[in-house]
C-alpha cells in the first residue's frame, strides 16, 4: 500500500541516522555518555491546537525544568490509532514508556498485562491525588486502585450561536436545558430562518453514553463493567431507544443536521449553518477562536422526566507501559513527569490552551484567583456541570472490552436510525446483538 | 543466444534479494494470515485460541459482512462502468488536435499523482454538507441540500465519483496510447466508404482498443477491491450507517482498529479468494472477446 511508504522511508532514514549517531558516539569518551539525559518516550493523540500545547508547553517545559531527563513526545494519530500502535509495539517488545489512552481503551489496557498501575510507581504523597476532581479520579479508578495518570479529561456540553438565538427571537443567554427545549427553540430557529438547522453533535455514540449517564441509566451490565467484566450492553433498553427516537425526531423535523463522527460537525456550527452543537469541552478554545459570532455554552441538555445523573468523563489519561522492564531512573523520570503535569501552573495552562478540565482543585482555585473564569465563562461551564448531579455506577463511565469497535457499531446504528434506514429500536437491537458477540469473544480470549 | 553464468551460485545470489523481499513481505505474512484465520487471537499476548472454521462461519452468516460485499460490488461496478466510460470519452477528446493539448493532458493525469488522502480530503471538502462548494452549488440549482453524512446512497455515489476521478489519469494514459495505435488508414478507408464518426468508433476504434479496455477492466476492478482504503478512511470511515463500508475497510477495522487478528485474517483470505475468482471469470468471459489484432 502506497500510503505506508513514507513511514518506511522515515524508518530507513531513522536507522541511518542512528547508525551515524552510534558511529559518532563511538569516538566520545565513556563518562560523557553517562551524563546523557534519561530518555522516556510519550505517545499521544493530540492534534490541532493541542499538539503545540503538549509538545511545546508540557514536554519542552518538563525537559527544561529537568535537564537530567529527556521526554520525547510523538504524535501517533487518532486515539484509536494510538492504542493500535501501542498494541503492536507491546507485542514487538519495544513499547513507549508512557502512552495516552482514551477512556474507551481503559478495559483493554487493564487486561493487557502490559501496564504498571500509576499507584505502584508513585510513592504515597508524591502526588496528591486527593486534589483531583472526584469524577475524574473515579473514571480511572477500578476496584479502588488508580491505574492511570489523569491528564486530559473532558465532558460534553452544548455550544450555541448567540447571534442566531437573537435573530430567532430567543434569549441569547438561555441555552436549552432539556431535549424538549432543544425541540421548541429549534423549531423557532429553523422557521425564522435564523439558521438552516437547529442542532448537530460530534461523537454520536459518546453522546448516547452521555444521555444514559445524565439520566443515571446503565449502559452495560455489571454496573457498567465496574463490578465485573461487562457481558451485555444495555443501550437497546427502553431508555436508549427513547434517546435515539428523539434524535430521529430532530432529523425528521429537519432540526438535526447530522455532521459525522468526532469533530467534523464543528464546521457546520462554525459556518453559522447550525445553531447548536453538542461536543466535547476539549473544543472550547478552538471553537471560541474560530467562531465569527459570540459563542455561548450550556449544560448538556437532558431528557425531561428522567432521573438525575451526571455527565460522564471523556478524554484520555497517561498509562505506564512495562516493556521488558524499566530502570529505576526511567521510573523516576516518569513519576517526575506526572508530578510536572499535576502542578497547578501546568494544569491551569493546559486548560487555558485547550478547554480540557483543570483537573485539580488547586488549579481551579488558581484560575479563579486570576479571574480566568470571569473572563472566559465558557471555560467554566463543564466544571459547573460536573459539580451537579450524583455519583453512581452509571455516571462513572462504561468499561467494555473491544470498546473501540463497539463505539463504531453504535455510531453505525445511530446513523442508520437518523437516516431512517432502520427504526431506532431495530438499529439498537442490531447493534446490541453485534456488541454482545464482541464482548463474548473478548471474554474468551482475555483471561 | 544462451549465456551461462561462470559460477553456479551467482544466479542464486543475484536472485536472493528479490526472493527475500517476496518471502519476507508477501509469502510469510500470507502464510501467517492463513494460519490466524483459524484462531481467535488475544491482542496483547498474541495467544491464539483455535476455533476452526468459526471465523469464516461468522463472516458468511453475518448480515454486516454480506452488506459490505454488496457495497463493494456496487462500488466496483460504478468505478468500472462509469469511471471507464468517462475515461474513454476524455481520452477520445484528448486525442483530438487541440490547442494547448499538453496542458489538458497534464491536468487530466494530475489526479493520479495525488495520494488517496489528499484526493479524499479534496472531495470531502467539496461535498461538505454545510460548507462544500459542490453542496452549495447543488442547493442553488435545485433547492435540495443533500447531506452525504446522513444519506447513504448519496455517500456511495460521492465515493464512486471520487474514486473514478482518482483513477481517471491512469485510464486515460492507457486509452490515449491505445488510440494512437489505431491505424489512420483504417479510419480513412471507413470514412471514404461513408461511415459516420460513431460508426467508425464502434466498428474500428473500439475493437482495436479492446486489449487496453480489458487490461483496464481488470486493473479498475482490483483498484476497487484493494485500493480504496485511503479514500474511504478520509471521506466516510465506512459511514453513514455502514453505507460505504467496503470489504477492505471492514477488514482494516477488524484487524487493525479492533486488533481482532483472526477475524481480519479470515476476511483477507475471503477477499483474496473472491478477487481470484473474479479475475479468473474476467479472463474467461471478457478475455475471449478481446481482439489482439
Amino acid at each position: 500500500m502506497s500510503h505506508r511508504r513514507p513511514d518506511w522511508c522515515a524508518r530507513v532514514a531513522k536507522a541511518l541516522a542512528v547508525a551515524v549517531g552510534i558511529a559518532a558516539l563511538g569516538g566520545a569518551a565513556a563518562p560523557a555518555a553517562a551524563q546523557q539525559p534519561v530518555k522516556i518516550t510519550l505517545w499521544h493523540a493530540m492534534g490541532g491546537a493541542r499538539y503545540d500545547a503538549i509538545t511545546k508547553d508540557i514536554a519542552a517545559g518538563f525537559n527544561k525544568a529537568n535537564p537530567e531527563y529527556a521526554l520525547e513526545p510523538l504524535y501517533t494519530g487518532s486515539y484509536a490509532e494510538t492504542v493500535t500502535k501501542a498494541i503492536a509495539a507491546i507485542r514487538a517488545g519495544n513499547p513507549p514508556h508512557v502512552i495516552q489512552v482514551f477512556e474507551v481503551g481503559t478495559q483493554t489496557m487493564l487486561d493487557s498485562g502490559a501496564i504498571i498501575p500509576v499507584t505502584e510507581i508513585v510513592k504515597p504523597g508524591a502526588i496528591n491525588f486527593g486534589d483531583y476532581i472526584e469524577p475524574i479520579l473515579n473514571y480511572y479508578r477500578v476496584g479502588g486502585q488508580l491505574y492511570s495518570m489523569p491528564f486530559n479529561s473532558s465532558t460534553a456540553i452544548i455550544y450555541y450561536n448567540k447571534d442566531v438565538f437573537q435573530k430567532a427571537g430567543l434569549d441569547p443567554n438561555k441555552p436549552p436545558a432539556t431535549y424538549k427545549d432543544v425541540e421548541e427553540m429549534g423549531r423557532k430557529i429553523v422557521s425564522s430562518g435564523a439558521a438552516r438547522a437547529a442542532i448537530t453533535f460530534g461523537w454520536p455514540s459518546w453522546m448516547l453514553e452521555q444521555s444514559h449517564a445524565m439520566s443515571n441509566k446503565l449502559y452495560a451490565d455489571h454496573d457498567n463493567g465496574r463490578s465485573g467484566r461487562a457481558t451485555r450492553v444495555l443501550f437497546n433498553e427502553p431508555f436508549g431507544v427513547e434517546a435515539l427516537t428523539r434524535w430521529k425526531r430532530w432529523a425528521d423535523e429537519k432540526l438535526l443536521a447530522y455532521g459525522g463522527r468526532e469533530y467534523a460537525p464543528n464546521k457546520a456550527f462554525l459556518s453559522g449553518e447550525v445553531a447548536m452543537l453538542m461536543q466535547s469541552t476539549s473544543q472550547v478554545t478552538t471553537i471560541e477562536k474560530a467562531a465569527k459570532f459570540p459563542v455561548g455554552t450550556g449544560f448538556l441538555p437532558r431528557i425531561e422526566g428522567q432521573p438525575v445523573g451526571r455527565s460522564v468523563i471523556g478524554g484520555a489519561s497517561f498509562w505506564v507501559l512495562k516493556g521488558s522492564g524499566r530502570s529505576a531512573k526511567e521510573l523516576d523520570a516518569i513519576v517526575k513527569f506526572f508530578k510536572f503535569v499535576a502542578e497547578p501552573e501546568e494544569t491551569a495552562k493546559w486548560h487555558e490552551d485547550t478547554g480540557y478540565f483543570p483537573a485539580t482543585k488547586t488549579a481551579v482555585a488558581l484560575l479563579t484567583k486570576r479571574g480566568w473564569f470571569a473572563q472566559h465563562p465558557n471555560h467554566e461551564t463543564a466544571f459547573k456541570q460536573m459539580q451537579q448531579g450524583i455519583d453512581s455506577p452509571a455516571t462513572r463511565g462504561v468499561l467494555l472490552g473491544n470498546f473501540v469497535q463497539i463505539r463504531n457499531i453504535t455510531d453505525t446504528a445511530i446513523e442508520k436510525a437518523v437516516s431512517g434506514k432502520l427504526s431506532p429500536k431495530e438499529a439498537l437491537d442490531e447493534a446490541a446483538a453485534e456488541s454482545n458477540k464482541l464482548l463474548a469473544e473478548y471474554g474468551r480470549i482475555t483471561k | 543466444m544462451e549465456g551461462r553464468f561462470p559460477n553456479r551460485m551467482l544466479p542464486y545470489a543475484l536472485l536472493f534479494p528479490s526472493l527475500a523481499v517476496v518471502v519476507v513481505f508477501l509469502i510469510a505474512p500470507a502464510v501467517q494470515s492463513l494460519r490466524l484465520a483459524f484462531y481467535e487471537v488475544s491482542p496483547f499476548t498474541g495467544r491464539g485460541l483455535f476455533v476452526g472454521l468459526s471465523n469464516f462461519r461468522v463472516l458468511l452468516g453475518s448480515d454486516i459482512y454480506r452488506h459490505s460485499l454488496e457495497i463493494t460490488l456496487l462500488v466496483a461496478a460504478g468505478i468500472v462502468v462509469a469511471g471507464m466510460t468517462v475515461s474513454l470519452g476524455v481520452a477520445v477528446l484528448a486525442s483530438q488536435p487541440l490547442r494547448g493539448l499538453g496542458l489538458y493532458r497534464v491536468a487530466i493525469l494530475w489526479p493520479y499523482a495525488l495520494s488517496p488522502a489528499v484526493a479524499g480530503t479534496i472531495w470531502a471538502l467539496l461535498f461538505d454538507p454545510s460548507t462544500g462548494p459542490a453542496t452549495l452549488t447543488i442547493r442553488a440549482l435545485t433547492g435540495l441540500s443533500p447531506n452525504w453524512m446522513m444519506n447513504g446512497a448519496y455517500a456511495v455515489w460521492v465515493v464512486i465519483v471520487a474514486a473514478s476521478w482518482k483513477m481517471l489519469g491512469f485510464n486515460v494514459v492507457f486509452f490515449l496510447a491505445g488510440l494512437q495505435a489505431v491505424p489512420a488508414e483504417l479510419r480513412e478507408a471507413a470514412h471514404v466508404d461513408g461511415a459516420g464518426a460513431a460508426r467508425v468508433f464502434w466498428r474500428i476504434t473500439f475493437p482495436i482498443l479492446s486489449p487496453i479496455t480489458f487490461f483496464l477492466f481488470v486493473m479498475n476492478s482490483l483498484y476497487a477491491f484493494f485500493e480504496l482504503f485511503g479514500l474511504i478512511d478520509v471521506m466516510t470511515q465506512g459511514g453513514p450507517g455502514g453505507a460505504t463500508d467496503i470489504l477492505i475497510y471492514r477488514l482494516y477495522q477488524d484487524a487493525f482498529i479492533s486488533a481482532r487478528w483472526g477475524m481480519g485474517s479470515a476476511q483477507s483470505i475471503l477477499l483474496f479468494v473472491m478477487v481470484g475468482i473474479l479475475t479468473a471469470l474476467q479472463f474467461r468471459f471478457a478475455g475471449r472477446r478481446v481482439f489482439y489484432g
